[in-house]
């Protein structure tokens, strides 16, 4: 089984958890990408939400399993052929539910962009910003290295 | 969605790299949902732009849900990224519509539109 372990800085990822953390419940409850399936015959629209939102919180879960003991003591995560789409998902739908909360005030051309002076945002803007980098960073380690992997699986 | 440059920042995301990282690493979809609609015609499953997902994420998504060639999921990933969105497949409801719910599963907006040319 292919595996990947990534060292993480520790003091600059660490903080960024608490923001995962914190969206993590809503995560559970909504859809980070609106279902814009509006001619979905009602009860069916609503059994694939549930379906979806199911899924979507699985992910979510295997993104924060991402960051156990191993990750506070030694700063290092481990990515495999189990994880690896599930995560790369999860780090998805974190990236526009950031987005929808907390970055929309950056405009999309920044966002596209992942252009931005850092130094010069307000909290929470800017540890979201960081959020939002770090996860993009982490699904283009993943797509790297485990793209075959998830897709044959 | 607005067409233009840099929609899916891939290559945005390399220079942050060494924020985060202190070494580099050493080392056609089942059907979800039950279809209750059993409309006639030739429906289009339609991904549209979004300012988040990256260049690099849409091209994997697109290569795993429909089992695109490199160069096929990168048309439409260009497709969507310049003009808002792009036909990713044509054919029966029923299986537009597990397409579109695997594209959801993976955060990509998807809609379907009938296909008026059949």
């Amino acid at each position: 089984m292919k595996r990947i372990e990534i060292k993480l800085s520790l003091p600059v990822v660490a903080p960024l958890l608490d923001v995962i953390k914190g969206l993590s419940e809503g995560l559970r409850q909504d859809l980070a990408a609106p279902l814009a399936m509006g001619d979905l015959d009602a009860e069916f629209r609503d059994a694939w939400a549930a379906d979806l939102v199911g899924s979507q919180s699985a992910d979510v879960g295997e993104l924060l399993a991402l960051f156990d003991e191993n990750f506070f003591t030694e700063g290092v995560i481990g990515l495999d052929e189990t994880n690896a789409e599930p995560v790369v998902r999860a780090c998805a739908a974190v990236r526009l539910r950031l987005r929808e909360k907390f970055l929309k005030t950056l405009g999309d051309e920044t966002l596209e962009s992942s252009d931005a002076d850092v130094a010069q945002l307000d909290e929470p803007v800017r540890k979201a910003f960081m959020c939002y980098l770090f996860l993009a960073t982490l699904q283009e380690l993943i797509i790297q290295h485990l793209d075959s992997s998830i897709i044959e699986s | 969605m607005r067409a233009g440059r840099g929609r899916f920042p891939l290559s945005a995301v390399e220079p942050h790299m060494d924020k985060f990282a202190e070494s580099k690493p050493h080392a056609a979809p089942e059907t979800h949902g039950e279809t209750a609609l059993a409309l006639e015609g030739v429906w289009r499953v339609v991904v549209l732009n979004d300012p988040v997902n990256l260049m690099s994420y849409v091209v994997m998504v697109f290569k795993k849900v429909f089992g695109f060639d490199e160069l096929t999921a990168r048309r439409h990933m260009l497709e969507v990224h310049e003009q808002g969105r792009s036909v990713v497949w044509s054919g029966l409801r029923e299986k537009a519509e597990a397409y579109a719910f695997t594209l959801q599963q993976w955060h990509l907006t998807t809609v379907l539109e009938p296909d008026e040319a059949h």
